[in-house]
């Protein structure tokens, strides 16, 4: 046994995908996050000239209101449900609630569960206190001369709704999924920023790989959208600023900023045998999982030591030789720094491979769901394995030489059977998963 | 074989002890650190009372507070904690695969400056109702100070102890409300399990002593109301009992593989063998009226161990002091533990700590750490007049000298969450380390 396999105990058990589910930018159906990646393929997008292209960015999802009509088909008792749960939910929960109720529909599990054996595990970001909650309040103590701290506990403590503060944790998107779908299993909620998404996926797969829990509901959920909730977004310099309009261009020699947005991703993740046995439709297989830190005062190394070490681990649990992968699904932040340190990343751990094999960046046509986007960026490239062939990186068009790696430019590329999907935290954090094919 | 995992380092900084040491000391000695709330003014909240950390500063630990002067208190007790614990297992100076070691807490969310979060409001409110959200965003811009706002999320206390324990694993944070830092302490375990890596730094911390914690938790009804009586506020499983104290707090842990620790020679500190994290999938506001979710986790935790509800010596109780919490976490007992429960002897900490939200779980397991070591566990305080459905062995006023050999930690939280742990007097050929084999 090589060091960092698992031990025999736990390998056997493998990891399926049964189920997805999105709200995202481009839409709240996987159907129609598939076909927007998709729709843009044509020869101009290699006209450096040509017009900026973004599918709705920096509105947000636009089409998610938070009602339950835009919930996915549900039944009667669970739509209720959720309708008398709503006011308990801010908006990232509402969108990974969302997201889940799809997967879990899409994945059939529940039709026969054990709860027992059911878990969740999310990536989220810290939530906020929103304006809003407050806003009766500080008026309650307001007059002419200002806010009156001295008056808080008295007129305005009551004004702020008994609930608030279920609000604001961060674990109420598994939480409700939980209670409306009655899933007993174990249940955690990792606040690790961008780095979020697979280190869910990771920690799901080792409940299931050592029997714990024979599936798990995981999910991501975030947003990047600056208000005054959301200030230490607003106040990073490589965040685009609102005044203008911004494009995400990972890769490009142009690109300049990553562009904020919000969404979120579920997938069911299943033990092959419960999956096999109730015929469910599969998606993948999740191969192996890695994470890593290096953290320096130069942002490009930290991001590429940490990655490096993140895509080796993977790789190496995996089982999988690099030069079999089908595709990378990058960070592709559209950030200066971040960019040159994955792509150098990708090529360090590749060689001579990172110049052949296909790069996609999902946020550049979904912007920067935080957490979020990490999950997003699995279900496109699981939808790519589904349909055999990838989608473009809006917005690349020249070719920096500090990036060596090869974005992809249409929809022709194949998909490959097998791909690593990247979480950088420009800290030095990153996190990587690598899914491929079922091969029963 | 499965790989058994020992803890060998322990820090913890508390309202009754800012180091572990001294939380010994206290807990035995029953003393009580709720008083009057000091870190704002809460002269006129409806609660006034907190278990706070007094006398706490990281030059203790031979850091310069000057740098973390930006930092929420949560992030200096977990930088404390967690030195503490790396200096007891020596990993700073053993040499030791460091892409191998990660940090793994459960630190909460701290809290923005409320007066100038309330500011930002009143100068963005329109008269019709409602925040004028583009002008409520630039005043914060310009009003919040860069650097603590950045240092205000979540994972900033592993990332900084990540850094200065040069640990080049992974690195995250998780919440689960209350049960938050029993989970990181679980899922960090599993994680050394799989042979993932061989050392984690793990536990949590957090403060809600704030004007939006008390805001928060007044608004739920969790708290106790006892203003003029502070020491007889927490009052565990007793019949007067009116809600929890707000406390902080951190505590962390060096845990390792066991042959790893053997290797380098450290000190054998205890063995982690049983965890359990379950969910109640009730409601998100309170616990099954049945228990099921602790009873879950309970079972599970004695399952991953495998041992018998009789070879537990001693349960630390989540024991909030809430009507709702003892009852059902009394029931769940019941429920996993059978006959059983009424011999088990079980207390609640917080009687003394307060309730540390996120990092109780981890004080919480350093309580249970020091009981197997001293053959002492600690008692609940104020528990003095009986409930009728809360009828177990609560180790009341007085500490007991009872023979440690596995004890048990509990912890219920917010939205369903459940989990537990179990830790074990280290034995070379125990019965558990066999059966697991």
């Amino acid at each position: 046994m090589t060091r960092l396999r698992l031990n025999d105990a736990v390998m056997h058990r493998r990891v399926l995908i049964t189920g997805i589910g999105i709200v995202s930018a481009v839409g709240r159906t996987v159907a129609g996050l598939w076909e927007s990646l998709t729709s843009l393929d044509d020869p101009e997008s290699s006209d450096r000239n040509a017009a900026p292209r973004h599918n709705g960015l920096q509105q947000g999802v636009a089409d998610f209101t938070g009602r339950i009509d835009d919930f996915c088909e549900l039944p009667a008792v669970t739509r209720k449900a959720i309708q008398k749960s709503l006011k308990l939910m801010n908006r990232e929960t509402q969108m990974g609630v969302a997201a889940g109720q799809q997967a879990l529909q899409d994945s059939g599990l529940l039709l026969n569960h054990d709860p027992e054996r059911i878990g969740v595990c999310f990536g989220a970001e810290n939530f906020p206190v929103m304006a809003e909650d407050f806003q009766s309040g500080v008026q309650a103590c307001s007059d002419g001369s200002g806010f009156d701290p001295n008056r808080w506990g008295q007129d305005g403590i009551p004004e702020v709704a008994p609930l608030w503060l279920l609000k604001c944790l961060p674990n109420m998107p598994a939480c409700h999924l939980a209670i409306l779908n009655d899933l007993r299993g174990p249940g955690n909620t990792i606040t690790q920023r961008d780095v979020s998404a697979n280190m869910a996926i990771a920690e799901a797969c080792r409940i299931i790989k050592d029997g714990t829990a024979d599936a798990m509901v995981v999910g991501a959920t975030g947003t990047t959208l600056s208000s005054v909730d959301r200030r230490p977004s607003c106040l990073e310099d490589s965040v685009s600023n609102s005044r203008h309009e911004a494009v995400c261009r990972p890769f490009d020699l142009r690109r300049r900023e990553s562009v904020p947005g919000e969404g979120a991703g579920v997938i069911v993740l299943e033990e092959m045998h419960s999956a096999l046995r109730r015929g469910a439709s599969i998606y993948g297989e999740i191969l192996g999982a890695g994470a890593a830190s290096w953290m320096t005062q130069d942002s490009i190394v930290s991001g590429r030591t940490a990655l490096v070490k993140a895509m080796r681990q993977t790789l190496q649990r995996a089982d999988v030789a690099s030069d079999t992968l089908g595709h990378i699904h990058a960070h592709g932040l559209g950030t200066v720094m971040s960019d040159i340190a994955e792509a150098q990343a990708i090529s360090q751990v590749l060689g001579d491979f990172a110049q052949t094999v296909p790069v996609v960046a999902a946020k550049s046509h979904l912007a920067n769901a935080g957490a979020g986007s990490g999950m997003l960026e699995l279900i496109a490239s699981l939808l790519a394995l589904r349909h055999g062939h990838l989608f473009p990186v809006l917005n690349y068009s020249e070719a920096d030489p500090a990036c060596p790696v090869r974005p992809v430019r249409n929809c022709h590329d194949a998909a490959g059977s097998c791909f690593l999907n990247l979480n950088l935290f420009g800290r030095g954090l990153a996190s990587c998963v690598a899914a491929g094919t079922f091969r029963g | 074989m499965k790989r058994r995992i020992v803890v060998t380092g322990i820090g913890c900084v508390t309202p009754i002890g800012r180091t572990i040491q001294e939380l010994q000391a206290s807990l035995y000695a029953g003393r009580i650190g709720v008083g009057n709330l000091t870190l704002f003014d809460a002269t006129c909240f409806p609660v006034r009372i907190a278990a706070e950390v007094r006398d706490w500063d990281l030059s203790q630990v031979g850091v310069d507070s000057r740098r973390w002067q930006h930092c929420p208190r949560q992030t200096s007790f977990a930088i404390g904690a967690g030195l503490q614990a790396a200096h007891q297992a020596g990993v700073l100076d053993a040499r030791i695969d460091l892409e191998r070691f990660g940090v793994y807490l459960g630190c909460g969310e701290p809290f923005e400056d409320f007066q100038t979060f309330a500011a930002s409001i009143h100068s963005s409110s329109r008269e019709s109702g409602g925040v004028e959200s583009d002008s409520a965003t630039q005043h914060a811009l310009r009003v919040f100070d860069p650097d603590t706002e950045r240092e205000s999320e979540p994972d900033m206390p592993a990332m900084h102890l990540g850094e200065m324990l040069n640990a080049q694993g992974p690195i995250l944070n998780c919440i689960s409300a209350c049960v938050s830092s029993t989970q990181a302490i679980g899922e960090a375990a599993r994680m050394i399990r799989q042979n993932e890596v061989d050392v984690m730094l793990c536990g949590g911390a957090h403060s809600t002593i704030h004007p939006f914690g008390v805001t928060g938790f007044q608004r739920l009804s969790a708290l106790s109301t006892r203003n003029d009586n502070p020491q007889a506020a927490v009052r565990p499983f007793d019949a007067d009992r009116d809600g929890f104290v707000i406390g902080e707090g951190a505590a962390t842990f060096i845990i390792e593989e066991l042959e790893h620790a053997r290797r380098r020679g450290a000190d054998i500190l205890g063995e982690l063998t049983g965890y359990g994290s379950a969910q109640d999938a009730y409601r998100v506001t309170d616990s099954h009226p049945d228990g099921r979710g602790t009873t879950s986790a309970l079972q599970r935790a004695l399952a991953s161990a495998h041992l018998n509800p009789e070879d537990i010596d001693y349960i630390n109780a989540h024991g909030t002091g809430t009507i709702l919490n003892d009852r059902v976490e009394t029931l769940a007992i019941k429920h996993a533990f059978g006959e059983y429960a009424w011999k088990v002897p079980v207390s609640s900490t917080k009687s003394m700590l307060g309730h540390a939200t996120t990092a109780c779980g981890a004080i919480e397991l350093a309580v249970c750490l020091l009981s197997l070591q001293s053959g002492i566990i600690p008692p609940t305080i104020n528990h003095e007049k009986p409930d009728p459905q809360c009828d177990l062995d609560y180790v009341p006023r007085n500490a007991r000298e009872v023979n440690c050999r596995h004890v048990l930690t509990n912890n219920i939280g917010f939205g369903g969450q459940n989990a537990a742990l179990i830790v074990s007097r280290f034995d070379e050929s125990s019965r558990a380390a066999r059966r697991a084999a």
